[in-house]
């Protein structure tokens, strides 16, 4: 939304300066700079809910609780497994996109970003499948609060970046981007691979740990 | 660097600025500019401030006897509560950040505006709505835990607690956002010229509060957002009862409330740093410490937090380093206290009000650092925990810190914002009825806390009733102390003189140019040469327009377009 918005100010000053180049790189940076500590804050979130969750686990003796069918929780670790590398496939296709787009093959781009639009889909779908079949529940036990919340903020983030991507897939082909000027795209894969390195340190915590 | 290579008025992002709006609601209402959003962050601050001071005025009165009886033991809960919630959520913070962070720290560093207007557009309309939201928690129940809001009573806590919650995440989410904004700003559209160690000490007061509000407040908004899921849907996180912990809210809160409190006093340290070179006309004494101590406060602020909790029942062997940091944070803070002193040290001192608030700070502000250190040492923290020592300390660096240092800056930056000079006699009658009523009202606060008079309390001892009475006597001068400012505010809006660009010499940015600054702020930005404060020597700007000091402002001409892109 802000690209298009950037772009018709770019026209603007344009008419009025020789080398709108060296313009937009001033503003890139600063816009970069803006997204990555937008980044950090969002780590922070994640981190403060992850203290949550190791807090809570080490201040009671037995861990995990125990569940009302007095069964252990346990997580189906072997599908989590194929669902995470379903997730940091997706980080893959992005990264081979961003490769395609700056080495001007908008078509492969394309299907790179199908491809990753479609991966993360794919995560999302299993993890819908998971909540249906996780042993714990959301308000059930201090183990599936945290479970839910931090997994649950994680799917939201991955759901906004598939609404991301699909928005960029939708701009690159209008024609916003160029080869030189691509920082919506810049940004898109820097919050897709944040949202994979999130998703390491949760598949960790809960199935790993 | 030579001169000539910097390039003032080059071609640079300080070009990218949106067109000034023509219609009411462009300019005044949803207007981009950082001047007009810090006159609005301003006005619904002082808005908050006096909704929040008039709760004060409703605990005093029902202190003033032993038995209470003024409110309900309930309203009273949700009075203390609100009380401390809206003006450390929606005056202070909004005020030091919102209000002069926007007005001044752009012009300081010569920049057109914000980094994002946008979000600065958006982080500003998120407060008047958090504000509306919490105080109208008293229809439905007002919060009753006080403003930490510990659980497990928190969880119980009436309905508005989970207004409470909303709140305080908006505005969170707006000191975020704002964070945010001002990190970019500073670190990225400096004039050109502008080194680190040239910027004001002002906006290195502003950097290290925007590193805290962007990342500590975000602690906060998680902290709050589990409690609410946890009030709303029953996800147990705090409940001791289903396996959670009120540990855990204290930590989370505290990982935010403490660097918290560093968030409301960096920045007046910052207005107090411009003040005392500017009206005792001479150079700032140990720049660089003070600029890098702020930081330094900023970084320890986010290891001390669980000093708060020395009577919580955490593990004894943390008392010990978290009492040590704690005492730790007094250095960098006593290294700005004695550059401000050495400042003022054979300084040709003008007691204007601005100056006086500045002075009285130091005076105030160091008494309560000096309870601080109290407070932080394990031994005397258990006995004075949780009794009215805790308010009579944080009033002094809360009051005595942040308010008096937000008055500062309003008597300082008032021509500047308004273009009109407020009556300066008015002023120090405010100043020394304020200081007066200020020390009447929070030091006997120190002896009911050692006498052991808890905090939070709608009924009281019967002898504990004498230093009470003296505290709220001392709180009504306090709040018609504040109407002489109000009054001067207005009076001077109706009626003050027309303010000179530059009515006391000061040597930052922002006096280079008219009251109030164009929309555009420079016509050229202009170059830096030097940091801002060797006066008797001449300006360290080149490229400065002198028309930019006239009344009457055209917008700024493209330089021609021969110049080399870039700045320096």
């Amino acid at each position: 939304m802000a690209v298009s918005a950037i772009n018709s100010s770019h026209e603007a000053v344009h008419a009025r300066y020789e080398s709108v180049d060296s313009l937009y790189r001033e503003t890139r940076d600063i816009r970069l700079l803006g997204f990555v500590l937008f980044l950090v804050s969002d780590v922070v979130l994640f981190s403060m809910f992850i203290f949550a969750y190791l807090y809570l686990r080490n201040s009671v003796p037995n861990w995990p609780p125990i569940t009302k069918a007095g069964q252990l929780p346990r997580f189906d670790v072997a599908f989590a497994c194929i669902n995470s590398c379903v997730l940091f496939g997706s980080g893959a296709t992005m990264h081979a996109a961003m490769e395609s787009w700056k080495h001007l093959n908008k078509a492969a781009f394309n299907l790179w970003m199908i491809a990753t639009i479609v991966l993360g889909i794919g995560f999302l779908s299993g993890q819908a499948y998971e909540y249906q079949h996780v042993p714990v529940t959301w308000t059930g036990s201090t183990m599936g609060a945290s479970f839910f919340t931090l997994t649950g903020m994680h799917g939201f983030h991955v759901f906004v970046g598939v609404i991301y991507l699909i928005t960029l897939y939708v701009q690159a082909n209008r024609g916003v981007y160029t080869g030189s000027k691509y920082f919506g795209l810049t940004a898109g894969t820097l919050y897709w691979h944040f949202v994979d390195v999130i998703w390491v340190a949760l598949f960790y915590l809960f199935y790993l740990m | 660097m030579s001169v000539a290579a910097i390039h003032p008025g080059a071609v640079d992002h300080h070009d990218h600025i949106h067109p000034e709006p023509t219609t009411f609601i462009g300019k005044y209402i949803f207007s981009l500019d950082a001047k007009v959003i810090g006159i609005q962050y301003m006005i619904t601050g002082l808005l908050f401030f006096i909704i929040s001071g008039l709760l004060a005025e409703v605990v005093r009165i029902q202190l003033l006897r032993p038995e209470g009886g003024f409110v309900s033991n309930d309203t009273y809960n949700g009075v203390y509560s609100l009380h401390a919630s809206g003006m450390i959520w929606m005056t202070i913070i909004p005020l030091m950040t919102g209000g002069f962070g926007n007005f001044v720290m752009p012009l300081m560093i010569g920049a057109r505006d914000v980094a994002f207007p946008w979000l600065n557009l958006l982080s500003f309309w998120i407060f008047p709505p958090a504000g509306v939201i919490l105080f109208s928690s008293f229809l439905v129940g007002a919060p009753d835990a006080g403003w930490t809001e510990y659980p497990p009573i928190s969880v119980q806590g009436p309905p508005g607690t989970s207004l409470w919650c909303i709140a305080i995440f908006l505005i969170g989410i707006s000191s975020t956002m704002t964070g945010l904004n001002f990190m970019v700003t500073i670190m990225k559209m400096r004039a050109p010229g502008m080194t680190f160690t040239r910027m004001p000490l002002f906006v290195w007061a502003q950097l290290a509060t925007a590193l805290l509000n962007m990342v500590a407040t975000v602690a906060l908004s998680a902290a709050l957002g589990a409690l609410f899921i946890e009030r709303t849907f029953g996800v147990p996180f705090y409940d001791p009862g289903r396996g959670g912990s009120p540990l855990l809210w204290q930590h989370m809160f505290w990982f935010y409330s403490h660097p918290a409190v560093y968030i409301m006093i960096l920045p007046a340290f910052g207005f107090v740093s411009e003040i005392f070179p500017t009206f005792a006309r001479k150079p700032i004494f140990g720049y660089k410490m003070i600029a890098f101590s702020s930081i330094a406060i900023a970084l320890l602020g986010f290891m001390v937090w669980a000093h708060h909790m020395f009577t919580s029942g955490m593990a004894p062997w943390l008392q010990l380093p978290f009492m040590i940091l704690t005492m730790i944070i007094a250095v960098p803070t006593g290294i700005k206290i004695f550059s401000w002193l050495a400042t003022l040290w054979g300084g040709m001192i003008e007691f204007h009000p601005a100056m006086l608030f500045a002075l009285g700070f130091i005076v105030v502000f160091t008494f309560g650092g000096i309870t601080g250190i109290f407070l932080s040492a394990v031994p005397v923290d258990l006995h004075l925990h949780g009794t009215y020592f805790i308010p009579a300390h944080i009033h002094y660096v809360l009051f005595g810190g942040s308010i008096f240092g937000i008055f500062a800056a309003v008597y300082y930056w008032w021509p500047k914002i308004t273009g009109r000079l407020m009556n300066a006699q008015l002023g120090v009658w405010h100043f020394w009825l304020t200081f007066v009523s200020f020390n009447v009202t929070f030091l006997p606060m120190h002896w009911l806390g050692i006498l052991g008079m808890p905090r939070r309390v709608a009924q009281y001892r019967p002898e504990f009733q004498f230093w009470n009475d003296v505290a709220s006597i001392g709180s009504f001068v306090l709040a018609a102390s504040t109407l002489l400012l109000l009054y001067n505010m207005a009076n001077s809006l109706i009626r003050g003189k027309k303010s000179p660009p530059n009515p006391w010499n000061a040597r930052t940015l922002e006096w280079q140019i008219s009251s109030p600054p164009p929309y555009y702020n420079f016509k050229t930005i202009p170059a830096v040469l030097k940091n801002p404060y060797d006066f008797g020597e001449p300006l360290p700007y080149i490229g400065l327009d002198p028309s930019d000091k006239e009344d009457h402002h055209h917008p700024p001409t493209p330089p021609a377009a021969t110049h080399a892109p870039g700045h320096a």
